[in-house]
């Protein structure tokens, strides 16, 4: 009995850890995000998307693992236009996971949910599945025009056709720093070691990254803001993006 | 015998010893020069493989003057990043700053000098060697025969130690026409500072310490000098102080980006924000919040300017106006500032003053959270005179068309894409019997001229900044390659000083040195002396190596306001408020709105794929130039998003996509600069409409700059319909919880 109480905890917590090695998590403060897209092209240099062209961009095929999404309030004159930066919220009951006929996306031990581009087979089911619809799909293997691809970062694979992809929290800084870590003798990687690209650019600070599981973490004291929330918190993903809700009353 | 390796040495000695045919072995082996199985024996400095070096520079994406960091793995630039020592962006960049890998690697980068064949022929590619050679054989002839002065050099805003070098050049040339011109430049800011508060620098304006910004079309946030750092000091008004939140209120006829972050946007009528400035000015005048000595100058220069005087013209109620005074007033220290199209009128510096005059009102001088003073920058000095306005520009094409223009070197800047058509600049140019052009791209300047000296771009070229509108204290940035020129392309110094010694006489005399690098050291070697007593070095070369590696300089001291206002006695009698416009109100009911773009900048930008690919942030278009309209206005002339419009304005008319646009006056268009381009590479060329084209060329008085917001047009369908590319699909929230948590609104 004891036992199946057990697989019952087990299943019951996709994530399939009982505490992660690190916590992944961002915060994003909307009250100071200004929507400038510093952290979109951030993004796409550190991790090799690729210029798709005004006529993919037409067909709704863009590649833009962090966008920022627009929402109008109110009517002329009285009107207000508010941000949300929009990337994959990492979610610790991830939707995108459990459909997966390969297990290409899997959630591993950081508390990331992670994309294996060699196991993808192209059924585009996680991105059905995704309600943040920051699941990004190859219709095509894209080309730079030289010299272009000089640019390219070597710490990042080049996707081909016929693979999904998906912002990684900057999984390759992760490695980085824990292998600086590691090096330095250190079992833990210290607070704000680890930036992602979109974090490291924002301008008026708006983005906080750091691990969950450290009481002192910036982005733990972040998410203790009464501001803080998730987006679509109903739906019960467990995102680890935590955004803090922007101030609307004024003296 | 330098390129055999191991295994084709022992093929050598295998031939040898078989004692035939070995010269024809040898004639093979020694073709197989490429096959090295470890590429670099000896690579060359800071590289190795599988390790990112990173390299302290400055960016040259906007006049800012941010300072960067780039990351080059194997010889390569791979990342910008903000530099996190440097005073002015503090380690964060912006979306161009960090799309400046896409110039470098460009596909569509000028790789060779090029040379004209004929008139209106094609370009052949020359060597350095000839086209160096002959331009100075000309430069050299024209000063032997006293004519120096009929060169002219028409630069970008260079700062630092290439302004000073392309000076001298000038200079020992005889010539007085070294002219800079940059579209976005603030002439008129930098002419009602000097009105007001007598200083040839901009000031310091305290966005981060402020408690209320008033900012009349200033778009701080996007566009207006230095974006980063205002966007710091923005974070750190809103959430940075606990639970003193600064508020920040935006004037402007079309919600820029600042002006959707703004806690109120208030659109009043175009041209009379100086008017509206006045109005509150009066409030606090009669309200008895100033108690100055001079307070009775001040009341009869605003007597007239009463709320309800004005609310009619500036569209704005009068308990309106006497609130923003009043909350103006309450919140200090505040700061009012003006940009952008409220600076761009033919009334700007009037505006300006009158916005200004707030901040002396309101006791905002000099002091925390207001506007602080910058002192002289000490390095180099202040280039700013050298800035053409428009009406300096007229004079150059008045030189040129008349024929006192013999040879014209155009140095980065794009005039032709930059000023109107009614400019008839183009016409002038075509006319100048030699034209260079130093660029990396074939811009629409370019295109004309008849000698091409292909550019480093700024991550391959020696250099130093200093960052305008500066940081308080005095502080340099250096400029250095991160990556070895990928093509056959040099840099604007090292052209310059090998001119210099081409053309001889006083010339090499004046400029000894013979590259860049030297130049800049010299140079740099002054501050070094100057800092001596102070100093924490033992000699120049560790001081040059710490710049190199911090990639700034600053004297290591912040910035003390001293408490002193200081401003001239401000008549505001005299001011021109009123705005005039071209073309009359009955046939040309909208004013055009150019917008510089956040994106492309004046238009630079637009030949960079990940600018191109970047949604505007106000209405996720890309790819393409959009007319901006207020819902109400499109309703009644039936024009639904994406119908392609004609604009006619008095010079010209344009076609682009209309995009209804809820945060617009309904007399107001608008239309954003940057793209429009007919050359300038694959990702640039013939993509949207560059709205500088149908401006008419009038000209605000006080400050000579272009009025670019100043002309009406009026507009028709065509009937013809494009599909805007744009990343949003519904722009409402629809109940969604996106800004809230669940539960809490609903």
């Amino acid at each position: 009995m004891a036992k199946i109480t057990d697989k019952i905890k087990e299943y019951t917590r996709p994530g399939y850890y009982e505490k992660f090695d690190y916590h992944w998590t961002m915060s994003i403060d909307l009250d100071r995000c200004t929507g400038c897209g510093a952290c979109v092209v951030a993004c796409q240099a550190e991790n090799n998307l690729p210029i798709v062209g005004e006529k993919r961009f037409k067909e709704r095929r863009e590649m833009k693992w962090l966008r920022i999404e627009r929402y109008w309030e109110g009517e002329y004159p009285n009107l207000k236009l508010k941000f949300l930066p929009m990337l994959c919220q990492q979610c610790d009951q991830a939707p995108c996971e459990t459909p997966c006929p390969v297990a290409a996306t899997y959630h591993n031990q950081d508390g990331l949910n992670t994309q294996i581009y060699n196991r993808c087979i192209g059924t585009r089911t996680c991105a059905v599945y995704c309600p943040y619809e920051v699941r990004y799909f190859n219709w095509f293997t894209y080309t730079w025009d030289e010299p272009l691809e000089q640019q390219l970062n070597p710490d990042v694979t080049v996707r081909e056709k016929g693979v999904m992809e998906k912002c990684t929290f900057c999984v390759q800084r992760i490695r980085m720093a824990k292998d600086k870590a590691k090096d330095d003798n250190r079992r833990r990687v210290k607070d704000g070691e680890v930036t992602p690209a979109c974090v490291q650019s924002c301008a008026s600070e708006a983005m906080q990254f750091g691990d969950l599981n450290d009481p002192n973490s910036k982005v733990s004291k972040m998410t203790k803001n009464k501001r803080a929330y998730h987006v679509l918190e109903e739906l019960n993903t467990k995102p680890s993006v935590v955004y803090l809700q922007k101030v609307e009353k004024h003296d | 015998m330098t390129n055999i390796n191991r295994r084709d040495f022992l093929k050598l000695i295998g031939a040898g010893s078989v004692g035939t045919g070995a010269g024809v072995l040898y004639g093979e082996v020694t073709k197989q020069t490429v096959e090295l199985l470890i590429p670099q024996v000896i690579p060359p400095e800071d590289y190795s493989p599988g390790i990112a070096t990173w390299y302290n520079t400055t960016c040259g994406q906007c006049s800012a003057g941010c300072g960067i960091s780039v990351r080059t793995r194997e010889g390569r630039a791979k990342k910008i990043e903000g530099n996190p020592v440097h005073p002015v962006n503090q380690g964060r960049l912006c979306s161009m700053g960090q799309a400046g890998l896409n110039a470098l690697y460009n596909p569509d980068r000028i790789r060779r000098p090029l040379k004209r064949n004929a008139p209106g022929g094609s370009f052949t590619p020359i060597s350095w060697d000839e086209a160096l050679t002959t331009l100075g054989r000309r430069l050299g002839n024209l000063k032997i025969q006293g004519k120096g002065n009929q060169v002219t050099l028409l630069s970008d805003g260079v700062r630092g130690h290439l302004d000073k070098l392309f000076a001298t050049f000038m200079q020992e040339l005889g010539s007085d026409n070294y002219l800079q011109y940059d579209f976005a430049f603030p002439n008129a800011l930098y002419k009602a500072n000097k009105i007001l508060f007598d200083i040839d620098t901009l000031p310091y304006y305290d966005i981060k310490n402020t408690n209320y910004v008033l900012s009349f079309g200033a778009d701080y946030l996007g566009t207006w000098l230095s974006p980063v750092h205002y966007s710091l000091a923005y974070g750190h008004l809103r959430q940075g102080r606990g639970k003193r939140r600064g508020k920040c209120v935006q004037i402007e006829p079309r919600m820029s980006l600042t002006g959707a972050n703004a806690d109120e946007w208030i659109p009043a009528k175009p041209g009379t924000e100086g008017l509206l400035a006045m109005a509150i000015a009066n409030v606090i005048i009669s309200d008895d919040h100033y108690r100055g000595s001079d307070i009775d100058d001040w009341a009869s220069a605003v007597g007239s300017y009463s709320p309800s005087a004005v609310s009619g013209q500036t569209d704005i109620t009068e308990s309106e106006i006497k609130r923003i005074a009043n909350d103006f007033i309450r919140h200090r220290p505040a700061l009012a500032i003006a940009g952008d199209n409220i600076a761009s009128g033919t009334n700007a510096v009037s505006n300006i003053l009158a916005i200004n005059a707030l901040n002396y009102l309101a006791g905002n001088l000099n002091k925390e959270g207001g506007v602080i003073f910058n002192k002289k920058p000490s390095l180099v000095q202040s280039t700013q005179q050298r800035h053409a306005s428009y009406i300096d520009m007229m004079g150059l094409r008045d030189a040129m068309s008349t024929g006192q223009v013999d040879t014209l070197i155009v140095h980065n800047t794009n005039p032709v894409f930059n000023l109107p058509n009614s400019s008839r600049f183009k016409e002038a140019l075509t006319k100048v019997p030699y034209k260079v052009s130093l660029s990396s791209f074939m811009d629409e300047t370019t295109d004309l001229v008849d000698l091409v000296l292909p550019l480093n771009t700024y991550l391959e070229s020696w250099g130093d900044d200093i960052p305008e509108p500066g940081v308080g204290f005095t502080t340099a940035t250096v400029l250095q390659p991160v990556v070895t020129p990928i093509y056959d392309t040099r840099s604007s110094g090292d052209i310059i000083l090998t001119l210099a010694h081409q053309i001889g006489g006083e010339l090499p005399v004046a400029l000894p040195w013979t590259n860049m690098e030297d130049y800049l050291k010299a140079g740099w070697k002054e501050i070094y002396s100057g800092q001596i007593a102070n100093s924490a070095f033992n000699s120049f070369d560790q001081f040059w190596r710490k710049a190199l590696e911090s990639g700034v300089w600053g004297e290591n001291k912040t910035c003390v306001p001293d408490r002193k206002n200081k401003t001239k006695q401000v008549q505001l009698n005299n001011i021109t408020i009123a705005p005039e416009f071209s073309g009359d109100e009955k046939d040309f009911p909208f004013t055009l709105l150019p917008y510089i773009s956040q994106t492309f900048f004046d238009g630079k930008g637009a030949n960079l794929p990940w600018l191109q690919e970047l949604p505007d942030p106000m209405t996720s278009i890309v790819y393409n130039s959009w007319i901006e309209l207020n819902p109400a206005t499109a309703k009644k002339l039936g024009i639904k998003e994406g119908d392609l419009i004609n604009v006619q304005s008095k010079e010209g008319s344009l076609q682009a996509p209309a995009f209804i646009f809820p945060a617009i006056r309904p007399d107001v268009i608008a239309i954003p600069i940057g793209q429009g381009h007919t050359q300038y590479g694959r990702y640039a060329k013939n993509r949207g409409v560059n709205p500088i084209n149908i401006l008419e060329s009038i000209v605000d008085d006080a400050s000579n700059a272009l009025a670019w917001s100043s002309t009406r047009v009026k507009i028709s369908k065509t009937g013809k319909h494009i599909d805007l590319v744009k990343t949003s699909g519904v722009t409402r929230t629809l109940g969604r919880q996106i800004f809230d948590k669940p539960g809490k609104h609903s």
